[in-house]
């Protein structure tokens, strides 16, 4: 033993009868909640709480879970569409306002004339009474060039006219206004979408695939592993044997050749995928297919172990099928590393997604994905670098956030550094 | 020990085998075929003629027969011709290899070189200021994308600074007079590549080499050199530092997998002419020849290197036996 623990351990012996004293003096209440065995999961959220990146990590995983689900809402309130492209304003820098482009302007209000014919007409005659614009004259249009004409003239202009008119319910009317003049707090990207919107959006795809694989993958890894160290002997062997070879592999390589095959050359398979989550689908079985082998040998070992223990033979003398031994008194055993091992592989499920989307063979645009989000970025980096900076931050922000509560979670389920 | 390698080489050997012919399976569901482009850039073409360079190319045969032939063509030296670039595949591979060599190995270097002092350091230092932020930096290193690090270096370096070259291989159109300017050259257009290789491959080591160092210090043998009044030195480097080498020997040949694809990005981003980038250019391009041909080579470079890796293991660990 060194010198330091010795110190550390009369230091404690010195302190013990301080303790001792105050132990006495708890009051009935206290020594009873002392006194009562915590719960599993406290005793892990507890140790968790100590690795304080972890924790923070937690939150900021939290954070980004609830934008991306609130995806919609985020639409609703801001108006921003992940799909709206406004090639006017192309590679603007971050916090900017863009204005519509006149195709845009021009299908609006024929939007306004379709969904409110009585108003557009009312307001046309008017504008044409007032003489206020002086248009030919359409009259199998009913005056409607007047409008066109009107919302081409810049913001201020158009409200004074319709101030000036003395019908003033053209309420309709002035909010499509509003719609044109668009804030973009990250800017926009080479079509001129809202990159913040494509951000959130990209959430939902990024992490939702990562999550997806993580858990998929950790579920067929469980199986393999579990029936190969429950049965050992041959099956063991193959099982591993095609787990070890996987492992072997280079994951990028394989990865690029699997998702550059295109489904419609196999007819079986296009059948049954809706074409527009066709690329998330086939990315999520691919990273599936080879992402489960960790899993799979965790499982494997710890099985190999409880096998042994004195609870399974009392199982199987209890007359237990295979079945309720492995799924009833094995698993509860290895969940703790498995959650381990799925939230770190979320961070790494992530990174594959992301690099591949940014080869081009993953996630298909106009679908946003982190790593899409930055495919052509080479080029986009010489027009505006947040394109390709943000992204990627998220990327990275997220895969740490993953990796330190991976962490932080195999320091607490580890019964060696639980303290109590 | 003999018989144990020649085990794991026959199944290496097996493991390429199966992945050439799931890779040459793959390849036949990839879009477009040599011949749909040959129709497409040649719109006066008639049926006859597709049918006629259809069997030139034996592409009216099922795919387990093509492959055969194409083992067989392999086997015997040839492998076939590159429809891009319009050179024999072993005249491009030559150089492509050596490229993705130098910089797997830089960067290699480049890892150890940083991850050994750091990583010794927070190991004897458990719970030190420096020990927190190597954890912290090797947890940023892990996470972050390599090719979005190589983008990022793009515009510090090339974009704003203006200091290193953004992409490729070497300066094109330039001779050089001596060799010294030829190497200043290729190490101007490695640094970038090289750093956003590293990083990952730095963090990832850094936390073995902790916690192996960690668990070496933790041997009775090494508090029984300290007993013996041994310099702290020749405890730390002698008793410790040689026994953790051990499983690093393992983690440091295995991590020649990860350089490898990592070296796709990585050559991706920069535009650097190596074998990855050579996989993806072809597979996107529907050159077969070189694809396979690419992605067999580096696949079995990686194989060997995880056989090396155990044979290894076994030569710095005695207590290790081969049955």
């Amino acid at each position: 033993m060194d010198l330091q623990t010795q110190e550390s351990l009369t230091h404690n012996n010195q302190k013990d009868p301080n303790m001792a004293s105050t132990h006495s003096s708890l009051n009935e209440s206290e020594r009873k909640a002392l006194e009562q065995a915590l719960p599993m999961w406290k005793i892990v959220f507890n140790q968790f709480k100590e690795h304080k990146m972890a924790f923070y990590s937690a939150f900021v995983i939290l954070f980004f879970l609830i934008v991306a689900l609130s995806a919609e809402l985020i639409t609703k309130v801001t108006g921003l569409d992940p799909n709206r492209q406004n090639v006017g304003a192309r590679y603007l820098a971050p916090m900017s306002r863009a204005q519509a482009t006149d195709d845009i302007k021009e299908s609006a209000v024929e939007v306004y004339i379709n969904q409110h014919p009585d108003e557009a007409k009312k307001l046309a005659t008017e504008l044409k009474a007032q003489n206020i614009l002086i248009v030919d004259t359409d009259t199998e249009n009913e005056n409607q060039d007047a409008l066109y004409d009107l919302i081409m003239k810049p913001d201020e202009e158009v409200k004074a006219t319709l101030a000036k008119l003395q019908n003033v319910n053209y309420s309709n009317y002035e909010a499509i206004l509003k719609t044109f003049s668009t804030y973009h707090v990250f800017g926009t990207d080479e079509v001129g979408r809202d990159v913040l919107i494509r951000l959130v959006y990209g959430a939902r795809v990024s992490i939702g695939v990562g999550i997806m694989v993580a858990l998929s993958s950790a579920l067929i890894g469980l199986l393999i592993g579990g029936i190969a160290g429950f049965y050992g002997g041959k099956i063991d062997m193959a099982l591993m044997r095609v787990t070890d070879a996987l492992l072997s592999l280079p994951t990028i390589p394989i990865l690029i050749v699997f998702s550059a095959v295109d489904l419609s050359k196999l007819p079986a398979i296009k059948q049954m995928m809706n074409p527009s989550y066709e690329s998330i689908i086939k990315m999520f079985v691919i990273m599936c297919l080879f992402s489960w082998m960790t899993v799979a040998r965790l499982v494997r070992g710890s099985i190999l172990s409880l096998r042994e223990r004195e609870f399974v033979l009392a199982a199987k003398t209890l007359g237990a099928t295979d079945a309720t031994i492995i799924l009833r008194h094995m698993f509860p055993n290895v969940i703790a590393p498995m959650l381990v091992a799925i939230t770190l592989g979320v961070g790494s499920s992530i990174i594959y997604e992301s690099a591949l989307s940014f080869l081009g063979l993953g996630i298909m645009p106009p679908t946003p994905s982190w790593g899409n989000m930055l495919n052509n970025a080479q080029e986009v980096i010489y027009k505006n670098v947040w394109l390709t900076v943000l992204p990627g931050l998220m990327i990275f922000i997220t895969t740490v956030s993953f990796n330190f509560v991976g962490d932080g979670l195999q320091d607490a389920v580890d019964p060696k550094s639980i303290k109590r | 020990m003999g018989t144990y390698i020649l085990r794991r080489l026959i199944q290496t050997v097996i493991v390429i085998g199966l992945i050439s012919y799931m890779c040459f399976y793959l390849m036949t569901l990839m879009p477009g075929d040599p011949v749909e482009l040959m129709i497409q850039s040649n719109p006066r073409i008639t049926s006859e003629d597709i049918a006629r360079l259809r069997e030139l190319y034996n592409l009216d045969q099922p795919a387990y027969v093509r492959y055969f032939s194409w083992a067989k063509d392999i086997m015997s030296g040839d492998l076939g011709y590159s429809r891009t670039y319009r050179v024999p595949v072993q005249e491009l591979m030559g150089p492509r290899l050596k490229n993705t060599f130098v910089l797997s190995f830089m960067a290699l270097l480049t890892s150890l070189l940083i991850a050994l002092p750091f990583g010794i350091y927070s190991a004897l230092k458990p719970g030190s200021r420096v020990d927190y932020f190597v954890n912290f930096f090797s947890f940023g290193g892990i996470s972050i994308p390599s090719f979005w690090l190589g983008l990022m270096l793009i515009i510090i370096f090339s974009v704003q600074l203006g200091v290193l070259p953004a992409g490729g291989t070497e300066t094109i159109g330039v001779d050089h007079e001596s060799t010294w300017s030829f190497f200043k050259d290729r190490a101007l257009y490695l640094i970038l590549p090289v750093i956003s290789l590293s990083v990952q491959q730095i963090g990832v080591f850094v936390r073995y080499i902790r916690s192996s160092m960690m668990e070496a210090m933790r041997n009775d043998f090494i508090r029984t050199a300290k007993a013996k009044g041994l310099s702290r030195f020749v405890v730390v480097w002698k008793h410790g530092f040689r026994n953790a080498l051990i499983p690093l020997i393992t983690i440091f040949a295995l991590s020649f997998s990860g350089l490898f694809s990592g070296a796709i990005l990585t050559e991706t981003v920069f535009a650097y002419q190596g074998v990855g980038k050579l996989v993806y250019d072809s597979i996107m391009s529907n050159d077969y020849n070189v694809a396979m041909i690419s992605f067999i080579i580096s696949v079995s470079m990686v194989l060997l290197m995880n056989l090396l890796a155990d044979i290894l293991y076994g030569f710095a660990d005695p207590r290790i036996s081969y049955t």
